[in-house]
């Protein structure tokens, strides 16, 4: 483990975290314990702890956007290796784009997606800004929910081993990457800078206490490190956790 | 609990937007909330799913929600967000168009005076991702906790398969 890995296990929660279970054996077999997340983020993505200082309802949502990063990576790579292997489907491949779609469903399509659907874009549409970017991104919301399911429905050993059913997964994974990579780019430099442009100091604090409450409602206060965590204990049963591994060597001149 | 109130698109016909709790169900937080002038049912062809539902005035597709149960609202917290429910002020009807199977609409109980329109029992929503009339992009979804789908005229759910499994009878 990495000197930022935590040794507190935050593995509790509900739906997203129903994947739980499944990202704790992932982590459990690849010897990590099952959590990384230090408490400094327990104060992010919503967490309304007392006394605690919420984060701007866009700097939250950018902190969701990293997790979103994640299971892209963790799509790729699975995919990758789904490609690459000639001989059974490696089951380790096919868990992680099932689990990683888990995290997609539960806390980017029905909570970190919701807060955009029923906040930011209604905001920026009212104020006439970004209106045709934002119907292009719920569009893609739709698109990227369809994909889910068909992965959800589909993405196990048994499945799989049909290759017209491999042939869909692959397709909604590769087309899910590549829309959402333009799509939280796009979000993080423009929507979101927008957004938090058209709102003042007090309905920041407001709207940041809303989407805090409304994650503990929905999720749990620890949703956030929740999703962290799986997504390290999935990345970890890839190979793909280490930091130090995308560092390329220097360039020799 | 929050001053700050979630907004819906102002689709032609709709002219304020308010925030209310659902009675009952313990949330405190605001969530959206269409007051029309005329809320109004109609029908509408879906070609790609072969099939006719309900639609909202202008034309938008209505959902189910499963867990609903032909009883209440059970979309919470930031499900109305995704899903905002029909909602229409207390003493009013909707106006329907041909296809409408009038004995089947009713409303339920919100709060503010506020309730959501009904059909054979079930809570009506939109769906805020259907970005275009005629479009339903929800049919099928299994979000927020449990199944969506568009009702036909007769007041029953329409369970095929929605967006890519419409097209690929393999796919659940």
């Amino acid at each position: 483990m990495t000197s930022e890995d935590p040794t507190r296990s935050v593995l509790t929660r509900r739906r997203v975290l129903a994947g739980a279970a499944t990202a704790v054996a992932i982590g459990a077999g690849a010897g990590i314990g099952g959590t990384e997340l230090s408490t400094h983020l327990s104060g992010g993505a919503g967490a309304t702890s007392a006394g605690e200082s919420l984060a701007p309802p866009d700097v939250d949502l950018m902190q969701e956007h990293g997790v979103l990063k994640r299971v892209l990576l963790i799509y790729q790579t699975s995919l990758s290796g789904l490609q690459a292997g000639s001989g059974p489907l490696e089951s380790r491949f096919v868990s992680a784009i099932h689990n990683g779609a888990l995290i997609i469903h539960d806390f980017i399509e029905a909570f970190h997606e919701a807060l955009e659907e029923g906040y930011v874009f209604p905001a920026l549409r009212d104020a006439g800004q970004l209106v045709s970017t934002v119907d292009t991104l719920l569009l893609q919301h739709a698109r990227g929910r369809e994909r889910t399911q068909v992965i959800l429905a589909n993405a196990t050993q048994t499945a799989m081993a049909d290759p017209v059913i491999r042939n869909q997964v692959s397709d909604a994974v590769d087309s899910f990457v590549r829309m959402y990579q333009p799509h939280e780019a796009r979000e993080d430099t423009v929507v979101f800078p927008a957004f938090r442009a058209l709102l003042g100091a007090r309905r920041l604090e407001e709207l940041a206490a809303t989407f805090g409450h409304l994650q503990q409602e929905q999720l749990g206060s620890n949703a956030f490190a929740d999703a962290v965590n799986q997504v390290a204990a999935i990345e970890q049963s890839l190979g793909i956790y280490e930091l130090t591994q995308f560092t390329p060597p220097a360039v020799v001149p | 609990m929050s001053p700050h109130k979630p907004k819906r698109w102002k689709r032609s016909g709709w002219i304020a937007l308010a925030t209310m709790t659902i009675a009952g169900c313990g949330a405190t937080h605001s969530r959206p909330l269409i007051i029309s002038t005329t809320v109004s049912l109609r029908v509408a062809d879906f070609p790609q799913l072969h099939t006719q539902a309900l639609v909202d005035g202008q034309g938008y597709a209505l959902y189910m929600f499963a867990p609903d149960q032909r009883r209440a609202v059970t979309c919470t917290n930031t499900c109305p967000l995704t899903w905002p429910p029909l909602t229409i002020p207390t003493g009013q009807r909707p106006a329907t168009g041909p296809g409408v199977e009038g004995n089947l609409i009713g409303t339920d109980a919100l709060t503010d005076g506020e309730r959501v329109v009904t059909y054979n029992g079930w809570p009506l929503y939109t769906y805020t991702a259907d970005v275009q009339p005629g479009t339903a992009s929800g049919q099928a979804i299994d979000l927020n906790g449990g199944l969506w789908y568009l009702l036909a005229p007769d007041g029953n759910p329409i369970t095929a398969p929605g967006g890519l499994a419409s097209t690929s009878p393999r796919t659940a």
